[in-house]
């Protein structure tokens, strides 16, 4: 009865959708697994007009359909249309696709709704009022893990031309924004050994995530074979065991997967493939999800990880800690027991600070958050905070102020015994983040895309790793016979540690500086300074044998309020920051387009992402030249740049009304003309030589 | 951890295989020895196999086939509790209700075989000659769309196969792409 209930429920519902007049819904078929329904960007085209319509594909719970290439098993979609005269529609475009591993076979599918996009054209000559007709046949496989139905199903949307618009346009740019984008550059393969090798251009800074190519072209590789990732300066390089037709066929077309919902369309033609660089994914052979992480593959990435940490001891920010705290040991005069004891803290802290650091990073990923190692320097009150750290461990250093046990920074790392030894080396371990960004970026983006047991494991490596060289000279009398003498010159050598720490807190300083802007930048100095002056004030009290607390307070209420008073949002998000050294352009806007074309200013726009290496080459060759800059100043050309790196539905709308599907795209506007597309390559005699 | 499908190509030795059949005999590959071979990957429950055998195409192939010599073998590697999983009387109950004629129907529920012979579809065929050779692997005919009523005027692979190899021609199709169910391998082997 309930069940009838709802039934009818979803009845009414289908009903008054489609009374309410949904922009171009038509027919719903209801008895497949996969409901289906054409829709339109617009119920009223205008002559000539090219618009988009949608097939939508809804797969019931458990249920999933087939991208154009279905995988290893499975059934591409058929739809067949039937047009009225004077109106053409072009290629289905499929989102990007989903991998899903039933039994040991991989299936390319989309298990929520997802829609199939096409653009129609009318003829100019086709007159208002005229009914368009659109008429498909469709066949296709509908699965759940267990079973397969072959459905089909008509599809039909009744139009009439009119006078143009995009009733539907908020709905369409959702679906947009799942489409891949065309890479733009055509990649390369050759087969070697049994392996095919795709080199595809991909700009050594623009972002990856768990990247994976789906083969559009069939037979050319074993669709269940692990892929290995590897970029080698502007190349990504795709390396899987090769299929049948790999080594004799002319070009395989398919898709790279850079996102969750990020792909990027590209074509490869025969050619050499460099060889591989830093490897950032390398999938075993999928059988099932968990058996990606291989207990070889934990055990390379844990030697690594310990490797990688251990060399951040000799990070400027880490190695006055660990130094002065290894000299610790020497003046203890080589207590054995204390000196393990001591270890073993100092290693506990080190390490549960990476495994915290490490646990945020996951479950900010997994909330969906962009995060990368070193996140929590994303913000600027951390920063503000590691600053004020740092200086204050650097005067210390320097013999400013002094602690009761010499060890480094802080009051906590600064106890006697194990619980200093515990926060010496959280302190180290917090510390050295900065430091790891440009070193373990691709081994910690290695660990983000291999399951959270296995990135853990990793994180806990680089902690154990920063730990080493301690734990060695606790556990090796040997080696702790052979540091050198405690002696007058352990003083020197302690204020020489300052310099490294001071380079450090500069090298914050920039990072504040380029995150909020010169106030915040100059914020931040202050603070410092006011934390210099009062602990330079406590250390001549502590001399004279007077209480210290009195600056301190004063200090850190300074601090505290340094932290409040800086914004917690950086100037601007990184993706969207116009390159220093490149024209001097705001973001695009169409709005903005006509507004300097009504003021009668030439423009000109670019349309660029990171992950575009053409756009890449042409801004580093034409567009930051000097002279470019120049003449553009001359003639005071207002310079718009559109960043498509993360698939901006409102740019991909602006691409397609300009015959792109993708970037670059170069617009010169002068003033009272048409736009004039200027040539993918640019030249800076091309652009110094635009109209005005 | 095995592979889920194994490389096997056109023109290669094919291993040798020992399973039981639907009346509990054990049946090897190399009995047939100097016979063609034919191999029929089934799953009852998938609507495209169904449709060779509602059609009455699949029986059609089978019976000429053996006419002809042929060794034909239908293999189910569907595992327990997935769909089209069967023991020995079931499988003879499907044979008989389908008037069928494979020489053995042959179960592989731990999908040792299929996995072996790299198959992921349901129906996938495979040819094999008197020297146990790969000469045909892929989809039965070449309309993986059609409905039932079109189904026996579709062009047939392994019909065209068979009659190249009768012939003693090389074969003109030697590899399409299967189409259909994905096999139902257990996930744990």
């Amino acid at each position: 009865m309930r069940f009838l209930f709802a039934r009818l429920l979803t009845v009414l519902a289908v009903l008054l959708a489609l009374g309410a007049g949904q922009p171009g819904f038509a027919q719903v078929t209801t008895e497949n697994a996969i409901k289906t329904a054409l829709v339109a960007e617009t119920r009223a085209p205008a002559p000539g007009d090219s618009f988009t319509i949608a097939i939508r594909m809804r797969p019931d719970q458990g249920w999933h359909g087939y991208w154009l290439n279905p995988g290893e098993a499975g059934l591409s979609d058929s739809f067949e249309w039937t047009l009225p005269e004077g109106v053409t529609i072009g290629e289905l475009r499929y989102p990007v696709p989903e991998r899903l591993v039933i039994g040991g076979i991989m299936n390319y599918v989309y298990e929520g709704e997802y829609a199939l996009l096409a653009d129609v054209t009318l003829a100019e000559d086709i007159a208002p009022g005229t009914a368009v007709p659109l008429r498909a046949s469709g066949q296709w496989l509908a699965c759940t893990d267990e079973i397969c139905v072959p459905e089909s199903g008509d599809l039909a949307l009744d139009l009439r031309v009119g006078s143009g618009g995009a009733e539907a346009s908020e709905q369409f740019d959702a679906w947009r924004a799942s489409l891949p984008r065309p890479l733009g550059s055509e990649a390369r393969f050759e087969v070697a050994d049994g392996t095919l090798r795709i080199a595809i251009p991909f700009p050594a800074e623009a972002g990856i995530a768990a990247p994976y190519f789906f083969s559009a072209t069939d037979r050319v590789l074993d669709y269940s074979a692990g892929q290995r990732v590897s970029r080698n300066g502007d190349t990504l390089i795709v390396e899987v065991a090769a299929a049948g037709d790999a080594a004799t066929i002319g070009r395989i077309e398919g898709l790279l997967k850079i996102g969750d919902h990020d792909g990027l369309l590209l074509t490869a033609a025969p050619g050499d493939v460099p060889a591989a660089g830093t490897v950032i994914a390398d999938a075993q052979r999928l059988d099932s999800p968990a058996m990606n992480a291989g207990i070889g593959t934990i055990l390379l990435a844990l030697g690594g990880a310990i490797v990688g940490g251990m060399l951040l001891n000799i990070m400027p920010c880490v190695f006055p800690i660990l130094s002065l705290k290894a000299l610790s040991l020497a003046k203890a005069g080589g207590s054995a027991s204390g000196a393990r004891q001591d270890a073993l803290a100092y290693t506990a802290g080190v390490v549960l600070v990476c495994l915290g650091l490490g646990a945020a990073l996951l479950t900010l990923r997994a909330s969906g958050a962009a995060a990368g190692w070193a996140f929590q320097l994303q913000d600027p009150r951390m920063i503000l905070f590691l600053l004020l750290l740092v200086t204050a461990v650097a005067l210390n250093l320097a013999g400013l102020f002094e602690l009761p046990s010499l060890v480094g920074g802080g009051r906590l790392a600064g106890r006697d015994g194990a619980t200093g030894s515990f926060f010496t080396g959280a302190l180290a371990a917090f510390i050295a983040t900065p430091c790891t960004g440009p070193f373990m970026a691709a081994a910690l983006g290695a660990a983000l895309v291999v399951p959270p047991v296995v990135a853990m494991v990793i994180f806990g490596g680089l902690g154990l790793g920063l730990a080493l060289p301690f734990l060695a000279l606790a556990y090796v009398p040997a080696l702790r016979d052979r540091l050198p003498k405690p002696g007058p010159w352990m003083e020197r050598f302690r204020h020489l540690m300052a310099i490294p720490m001071f380079l450090t807190a500069l090298a914050l300083g920039w990072v504040l500086g380029r995150q909020t802007g010169v106030n915040g930048m100059t914020l931040g100095i202050a603070a410092a300074l006011g934390i210099a002056l009062a602990l330079w004030w406590a250390g001549s009290r502590q001399v004279a044998g007077k209480r210290v607390w009195p600056p301190i307070v004063p200090a850190a209420m300074i601090a505290v309020a340094a932290l409040f008073a800086v914004p917690g949002d950086m100037l601007s998000a990184p993706g969207n920051e116009v390159e220093a050294g490149v024209l001097d352009a705001e973001p695009f806007d169409e709005a903005r387009l006509s507004e300097l074309r009504a003021e009668g200013r030439p423009v000109f726009a670019y349309f660029t992402a990171d992950w575009c290496i053409t756009c890449k080459a042409n801004e580093a060759g034409a567009l930051a030249r000097a002279d470019v800059a120049e003449h553009f100043a001359a003639h005071d050309v207002a310079v718009l740049v559109g960043d498509w790196t993360t698939g901006d539905a409102r740019i991909g709308r602006f691409l397609e009304s300009h015959g792109r599907t993708g970037v670059p795209l170069y617009l010169y506007y002068a003033p009272g003309e048409e736009p004039e597309i200027l040539p993918q390559i640019l030249t800076p005699g091309r652009l110094t030589s635009l109209p005005s | 951890m095995a592979p889920a499908a194994a490389a096997v190509e056109v023109g290669q030795r094919m291993p040798d295989f020992r399973l039981t059949n639907s009346s509990g005999e054990i049946v090897q590959l190399s009995d047939f020895a100097g016979r063609t071979v034919v191999l029929e990957w089934n799953n009852p429950g998938c609507p495209f196999v169904q449709r060779h055998y509602g059609s009455g195409n699949m029986q059609a192939l089978q019976r000429e086939a053996r006419a002809d010599g042929v060794v034909w073998l239908t293999i189910n590697s569907g595992a327990p509790g997935r769909q089209g999983f069967m023991r020995g009387p079931a499988a003879n109950g499907f044979v008989s209700r389908e008037n069928a004629s494979p020489s053995h129907y042959l179960l592989d529920p731990r999908g040792v075989v299929g996995r072996a012979y790299g198959a992921t579809a349901t129906p996938e065929m495979f040819v094999i000659d008197g020297s146990r050779v790969l000469r045909y692997n892929g989809a039965i005919d070449d309309a993986p769309r059609a409905r039932e009523s079109e189904t026996r005027s579709a062009n047939s692979y392994v019909r065209a196969a068979l009659a190249d190899l009768d012939a003693g021609r090389a074969v003109r199709t030697r590899e399409t792409r299967p189409y259909g169910c994905s096999v139902k391998y257990s996930d744990a082997s």
